[in-house]
């Protein structure tokens, strides 16, 4: 396809071909290599040792870390694909990306899904022979939906409506829709039907992002705070009233605050982090050379890399890995300021914010700050799809950022 | 219709971006920068702050301490005998994980399939180790099926032979990465029981981990010199506790331990403990037995015996044979697991576990007089030349009622040495009461009663003596007296020992010890025991004296039963009371040493209770009065000859004694008759003939027959020798004299041992070598012992 000459292009197209922002860029990229070495280091051991029921490595020390690099090329080539794209088609590409996203979440539970080992849990799909996790989808579906939808919230509405209001339910209309309940209402359905599919499987990490994504958008959209208020409000009582009052998460938050009286069950995991950071020290035992790896540390490859991180590369190594994933968040966020449009800045401030969510969430999990929960580093964790998944999104961001106008020349 | 107060559209869009801006400025310092605070803080909380103690935490999980055990020291007695050594042997090193791993599962088809083979495999292990060792089956099932372990201790000291079993085993499956051994060490005691309380035994406890250590005896005090220190391999180790291959390792090598030369004899420990057991046996006594042997110029200790013993090999078995006999009962009616039996158990096994002679204090009784002699003589209180006068019985205090002699109806008048000979307690309370407690109390003190001897063994027991405000109070007259034969005051065996040793062996206060020399690997004497002398006590002179009043006793009083024919002993008997106790059971001791002008060995031994044929009788079932002359001499003084002539000392015998010695019989066949009856006679013995000829044709015994000097040999004259056998006669109960013309009359010479004094009416066999009834070629030197029954004891009685 021969590409047009750079007059023929309308407006639009120009300003789909600028430049995307290098910062980010290699910020992403530098993520990803740290990602990968660390991947290679961790999982060095149980590959070797080839104790994971659900996996066969062959003895190979290598094998996670091959299937990583793989998933990590093929993922920069969706960065790049998705970064090309304008981002002006997603607004009405998103539509398909929720609907698709639900769909999935819904095959989960057909012969289709995969669940791990012998477990009721059912988190995974086999399509077309590629294995990943619907929600990883549906986090972008549902920030596309939102930030496509919600960037029409003043501009494009039109009118308001006319209420009718002698009758009681145009009256009562008028008022919610004046306190701005009614225009929540679309928004409120589509979360609670991907909630409700996803604690189906369970997945209690997934819900926490996806919540933690929406309201993000929903809240620079400039929705009402006292929204967010009666929201967190009421997120705060079921997580109290669950804490308290299932014995599953009353265990959980005890594991937590005392590993040691559990260390048989979740409060092992926990306890085997806290050593690996610990010994890490100051400067660390060096790249590699981490002792906890060593069949010590479960998902150490995984959920726990980050305890990996800090062994062998210290806190000076842990505050460098943070600092590139402040930095990342910082600059994604500058580029939603700067962003063309509303669409543009919502669509990366729901990605950032589910970057920043993950990140905050799963390094104060390992470092015992908050309770578990089972979410991964973005860029480190081992797990292909969603690696790919990530860059994708980071594409995204980069497609939006290309349309941001020069500062002009002084 | 338009709401007035809506703003125009514009505006609002503006508004509505500026809300974007800061919300989404807000987000970003929130997410970026805010929330990664909290995260800083716990990192540097973690890493800096509690580095220290994740550090170690992670060092404990992840390191292997494998200790690799030093080569523990040989034991050896006096004559280079092994007395205690150390081998190695085996653990035998089972991993269930291993075993898991070694069936794949990819291998089978189905998982029956693979569930049965991993099965089998287990299976082949299991019943090849209960096969070949005996090992609990379901034990071992229940090992082998918990996969995470990787470390089971199938047994930890698997000798040699079994050792290869297991090799060839392993190698011939090829199951040699999960069935396999590592060194251990085992301590061996060759003698078993001899010298137990001594040399002590190996055993774990809660300090030591998997490392037995020495629990008693030279074992436990020399732990230091013959553990020799323990040398260690870090390396590092994975989640599942296997050693990695490429870990960090830190090597410290073991040094062996050091080799102990005792000062104890292996012989001269067994006849203790031989005489012990024999004692035990014949006067049935109930509560065992102790005795030491010492040499009185050094203070070594030729042996020290405590009887029941144990075997330090199996120490956690009841080796007496009454003691299990009892648990035995027990067990029967109670059963084993009930209480009863625990605690029955418990303290049979600390009965056999005791050194009493080390740990145990008892009233020594007469056994003491000597030394209370000693103090008057060295202080001129007494002279050999005074007289003492005992009616039976002395009024100590006024008012009180009177201490008795033994002899209720008094020694009369008497000189010290015959008031030591008698054991005379009236006598001795006077010399006693003359003194007075100041210098008593002094003696007592310089003697050592109040220290522990210093001997190199744990466990030495306390005395138990009045205070000295007590003794030497207004109530203390009474201690005064009694004390000066050995009541109402407690030590322990090794100090009346060592203060008795000072008594005989010129006044000098020794330490006594068992480690002579302490040599290192490499051959190098690390230590050397010097005798050690605490202090001077009493003049050498005062000394002589003693060991003549003392020879006395042995020749001609109390002490008469200790007699061995050739060798001068010296010594004194005991019978104490045990006062804290109730009923009438006494320790019947006797403290002998020989020769008695150049004393090499001092002998001490106890038998606690032995027991009375009826309520009040003072006689054993078998006829034996109850007193440390009856019962102990004459086992110790056999006990005296043995070891003298075991170290070499010569015989000496007096004109009397030579004339009964052996001599060899003369060859007369041939002879006339009366140069045969005059070769004979120079040789030693009697005749007499048989038959009516003038030459002699037959003699029995037969030529170069030792036969003792004396004897009446048999001269055939014309008529031939019967060459059949006799019967052998009872002696028992018989007078020297009777038995000899008994057995010479049919043929047989008699040997007499112990006391064979002819002139003396109260002598009678006490035993003979050849048991009644046996049938004994013509000629056969009977050996029979006798003992002089002494009526009167040395007891204390009031």
């Amino acid at each position: 396809m021969a590409r047009k000459a750079k007059r023929d292009r309308t407006i639009e197209q120009q300003l789909a071909h600028g430049p995307v922002d290098l910062p980010f860029l290699a910020l992403v990229l530098l993520l990803t290599a740290i990602g990968l070495i660390m991947v290679l280091s961790a999982s060095y051991a149980s590959a070797m040792y080839n104790l994971d029921p659900a996996v066969n490595t062959g003895g190979d020390p290598y094998h996670y870390f091959k299937r990583q690099f793989l998933f990590a090329v093929l993922g920069i080539g969706a960065l790049f694909v998705m970064s090309r794209i304008d981002y002006q088609q997603l607004r009405w590409l998103s539509v398909f990306a929720l609907g698709g996203s639900i769909v999935l979440l819904i095959l989960v539970f057909t012969p289709l899904g995969r669940s791990a080992g012998d477990s009721d849990v059912r988190r995974w799909i086999n399509l077309f022979g590629i294995r990943f996790q619907p929600s990883e989808v549906a986090k972008v579906g549902i920030i596309l939906y939102f930030a496509a939808r919600l960037s029409k919230r003043d501009s494009q509405m039109g009118p308001p409506k006319k209420w009718n209001r002698r009758t009681l339910v145009g009256r009562m209309g008028e008022r919610l829709e004046r306190i701005g309940l009614l225009e929540l209402v679309p928004y409120v359905v589509i979360l609670a039907v991907v909630l409700a599919l996803l604690y189906k499987e369970p997945h209690m990490s997934g819900m926490i992002l996806i919540t933690v994504a929406a309201a993000s958008v929903l809240f620079a959209s400039g929705i009402g705070l006292h929204w967010f208020v009666a929201g967190g409000t009421l997120m705060v009582g079921a997580l109290a009233f669950l804490i308290t009052q299932t014995k599953y998460m009353t265990a959980r938050i005890n594991s937590w605050l005392d590993p040691l009286s559990d260390l048989s069950g979740d409060g092992y995991q926990l306890w085997q982090s806290q050593i690996a950071i610990g010994s890490g020290g100051l400067l660390g035992v060096g790249l590699g050379n981490s002792r906890q790896k060593y069949l010590f540390l479960p998902e150490e490859h995984n959920d726990c890399i980050f305890a990996i991180v800090c062994e062998e590369l210290g806190m000076v190594g842990a505050c460098v890995v943070m600092a590139l994933f402040a930095l990342l968040i910082i600059r994604g966020y500058w580029l939603a300021i700067h962003a063309r449009d509303r669409f543009g800045t919502l669509l990366i401030v729901g990605i950032v914010t589910l970057l920043a969510a993950q990140t905050f969430l799963n390094i104060g999990v390992a470092t015992g700050a908050i309770p578990t929960t089972g979410i991964s580093l973005p860029f480190f964790s081992y797990g292909g799809t969603a690696l790919a998944i990530q860059l994708a999104e980071m594409g995204i961001v980069l497609s939006v950022s290309r349309q941001i106008a020069a500062p002009k020349a002084e | 219709m338009q709401d007035p107060n809506r703003k125009p559209r514009g505006g609002n869009h503006g508004k509505s971006n500026r809300s974007l801006l800061r919300r989404t400025i807000f987000l970003m310092v929130v997410l970026g920068v805010a929330a990664f605070l909290p995260l800083v803080a716990q990192l540097y909380k973690l890493q800096i702050v509690q580095h220290d103690y994740w550090n170690e935490r992670a060092a404990n999980q992840q390191r292997k301490n494998v200790s690799v055990s030093a080569n523990r020291g040989t034991i050896f007695d006096r004559e280079g005998r092994t007395m205690a050594m150390s081998a190695t042997v085996y653990k035998l090193i089972l991993s269930p994980m291993g075993v898991y791993g070694s069936v794949k599962e990819e291998d089978y088809k189905t998982n029956a399939e693979y569930q049965q083979a991993l099965h089998d495999k287990r299976a082949m292990i299991v019943d090849w180790l209960v096969d070949a060792f005996g090992y609990n089956e379901e034990w071992l099932w229940k090992r082998i099926e918990n996969t995470k372990n990787a470390y089971v201790e199938v047994t930890t000291e698997l000798e040699e032979e079994d050792a290869e079993k297991v090799r060839e085993f392993a190698s011939e499956k090829k199951i040699t990465n999960f069935l396999y051994l590592t060194p251990n060490s085992k301590r061996y005691y060759p003698y078993s029981s001899v010298g137990s309380h001594v040399l002590g035994y190996m055993s774990q406890n809660k300090d030591s981990g998997d490392n037995k250590v020495g629990a008693q005896g030279i074992e436990a005090v020399y732990e230091g010199a013959l553990s020799g220190s323990l040398g260690r391999v870090v390396t590092s180790k994975n989640g599942y506790g296997m050693e990695m291959i490429s870990g960090y390792e830190m090597y410290f090598d073991a040094e062996d331990g050091c080799d102990l030369t005792l000062t104890l004899d292996e012989r001269i420990q067994a006849m203790l403990e031989q005489t012990l057991a024999e004692g035990i046996e014949t006067y049935d006594v109930q509560d065992g037995a102790f005795g030491i042997v010492m040499e009185p110029k050094t203070g070594a200790i030729l042996a020290m015996a405590s009887s029941p013993d144990f075997d330090p090999n199996h120490y956690s078995t009841i080796l007496n044979d009454g003691l299990r006999q009892e648990l035995e009962a027990i067990a029967a009616e109670k059963g084993e697991d009930s209480e009863e039996y625990g605690a029955a158990w418990n303290a049979a096994w600390n009965k056999q576990m005791r050194n009493r002679a080390l740990s145990d204090a008892y009233e020594p009784g007469s056994v003491f007089k000597p030394i209370t002699v000693a103090m008057a003589l060295e202080e001129g209180i007494v002279s050999l030349n005074d007289t003492f006068y005992c009616g039976g019985s002395k009024v100590v205090v006024p008012g009180t009622p009177p201490v008795h002699c033994h002899q209720r109806s008094g020694h009369k008048e008497q000189t010290l040495t015959k008031a030591v000979m008698n054991s005379c307690n009236v006598a001795l309370m006077d010399i006693a009461l003359e003194m007075g407690p100041d210098i008593m109390w002094k003696y007592f003190e310089d003697f050592g009663l109040f220290d522990s001897t210093g001997i190199d063994l744990v466990g030495e027991g306390d005395p138990l003596i009045w205070s000295e405000e007590e003794f030497k109070g207004p109530y203390g007259t009474m201690s005064v007296a009694i004390s000066s034969f050995g009541q109402t005051m407690k030590i322990t065996p090794i100090q009346m020992i060592t203060a008795f040793a000072a008594v005989i062996n010129g006044g000098h206060l020794l330490e006594p010890y068992l480690v002579q020399t302490i040599t290192d690997k490499d051959g190098n004497a690390v230590y050397y025991h010097e005798t050690t002398e605490v202090r001077q006590v009493i003049s050498e002179a005062t000394s002589s004296t003693l060991r003549g009043i003392l020879e006395s006793v042995v020749s001609d009083g109390s002490g008469h039963n200790a007699t061995v024919n050739g060798y001068r002993i010296g010594g004194k008997t005991g019978t104490s009371e045990k006062r804290d106790e109730k009923g009438d059971d006494v320790i019947c001791s006797f403290m002998g040493f020989a020769p008695a002008d150049d004393p090499q060995v001092l002998v001490l031994i106890a038998y606690d209770s032995p027991k009375r044929s009826g309520p009040g009788s003072n006689y054993t079932a078998s006829g034996t009065y109850i007193s440390g002359g009856n019962i102990t001499a004459p086992m110790a003084g056999r006990l005296i000859g043995s070891i003298l002539d075991y170290i070499g000392v010569e015989k000496r015998y007096s004109d009397d004694e030579l004339a009964g010695a052996d001599k060899p019989m003369p060859y007369v066949i041939g002879k006339e008759l009366t140069v045969a009856k005059g070769q004979v006679q120079n040789a030693g013995f009697e005749c007499r003939t048989v038959g009516a000829g003038s030459i002699v044709t037959h003699q029995i015994p037969a030529a170069g027959v030792s036969v003792p000097g004396g004897s009446t040999v048999v001269l055939y004259l014309g008529e031939t020798a019967p060459t059949d056998t006799v019967e052998m006669p009872s002696l028992v109960g018989l007078s020297p004299t009777a038995s000899k013309n008994l057995l010479e009359e049919k043929g047989l010479f008699l040997r007499a041992t112990g006391v064979a004094d002819y002139n003396d009416p109260s002598v009678k066999a006490a035993s003979q070598v050849i048991d009644v009834g046996v049938m004994v070629p013509l000629g056969t030197v009977v050996e029979v012992r006798f003992v002089s029954t002494i009526e009167y004891g040395d007891q204390t009685s009031d």
